[in-house]
């Protein structure tokens, strides 16, 4: 009984020691701070096995996986368009996904954005966001004829470092 | 004077859930009994008015898509706390250290994840955009639904080329 309760007041201590050196600031906070390229797709979905329009491609089958994961009733996922940017340390890029859709993407740290999306040229949301390589956000609404639009985005690659002002 | 029962089994015959030999034996009792036969004109006048201003209800997210949510908190729900037994001094000191114990390891784990990758600092805004979030921490996926703008007034309207 009394190893037991011992043990427990270990544990204790062990947690504050090891809460106390999550606090200590890591060196690699201090890195200098690189580009953001993200890549943002306009994606239609649908239960059509094919658009009207030639010039919508079907989604890659990894973007594909990932909207299938979400509990949406939609089969086919097509690029309306696909833009990459980058953003610069605390920059701020807007671009035009299409002529009722744009998102501005502004950089506050390594791998934190502020997103906020425009439609019919309105501001309709802002988010602020942790985006580091792997995570996806993905923006969406109903779509006319029961279908969805999507703007989905992430990072692609790692970006080059900024260059000192 | 009805009671409780009797009130409810008065329901479940106007909405003809009573089994044929109850429903007859109700009949009768409703033949006799001023009181359970103004109270049934009462649900009845009630079920007519709420049938009258019964609004069709329209879900801003696909059906799959809210029914997701309803599971998901549903799992969230803890399971059942099995009774506590008394406990002496010692055991109550050491369960608040257990407790402790746990909450700072709990603490220590989020603050170390939180410096090697921070996690989705989430802040949606703008009135009426009627945002939603849902995050999928296995596909490593955030998902915003917007209700705003209503059936996507982001793409265009026409079906040849509904989202450009």
């Amino acid at each position: 009984m009394r190893l037991k309760a011992t043990s427990v007041c270990r544990l204790a201590w062990l947690s504050v020691a090891l809460a106390g050196l999550a606090s200590i600031p890591s060196p690699g906070v201090a890195a200098a701070e690189a580009n953001l390229k993200l890549e943002a797709l306009l994606i239609w979905g649908t239960n059509d096995t094919r658009s009207s329009d030639p010039t919508h491609k079907p989604v890659t089958p990894e973007v594909q996986k990932k909207l299938q994961e979400l509990p949406f009733k939609w089969t086919s996922y097509f690029v309306i368009n696909r833009k990459v940017l980058e953003v610069a340390p605390r920059g701020l890029t807007k671009v035009s996904m299409s002529d009722k859709c744009d998102i501005q993407v502004k950089k506050l740290d390594n791998s934190t954005l502020e997103v906020s999306l425009f439609g019919k040229h309105e501001h309709v949301l802002k988010r602020t966001q942790a985006l580091p390589k792997g995570e996806t956000l993905v923006l969406g609404g109903n779509a006319p004829n029961a279908t969805s639009w999507f703007v989905v985005l992430k990072q692609t690659e790692a970006a080059a470092t900024a260059e000192p002002k | 004077m009805m009671d409780h029962d009797s009130q409810l089994k008065l329901q479940a015959w106007l909405d003809g859930e009573l089994a044929a030999q109850e429903a007859a034996q109700f009949d009768e009792r409703l033949a006799k009994d001023p009181e359970a036969q103004a109270l049934l004109g009462e649900l009845k006048m009630t079920r007519a008015v709420l049938a009258g201003f019964e609004a069709g209800v329209k879900l801003p997210e696909p059906p799959e898509f809210f029914w997701s949510k309803i599971r998901r908190e549903i799992e969230r729900e803890p399971g059942r706390v099995a009774p506590s037994r008394r406990a002496s001094l010692l055991a109550g000191w050491r369960r608040w250290l257990a407790s402790a114990g746990a909450m700072a390891a709990g603490m220590a784990a989020v603050m170390l994840i939180a410096r090697s990758e921070r996690g989705p600092a989430t802040e949606t805004s703008l009135a009426d955009s009627g945002a939603f979030t849902y995050h999928d921490f296995a596909a490593r996926t955030t998902l915003v639904w917007l209700s705003y703008p209503a059936d996507n007034e982001l793409a265009r309207n026409d079906e040849a080329d509904t989202v450009e």
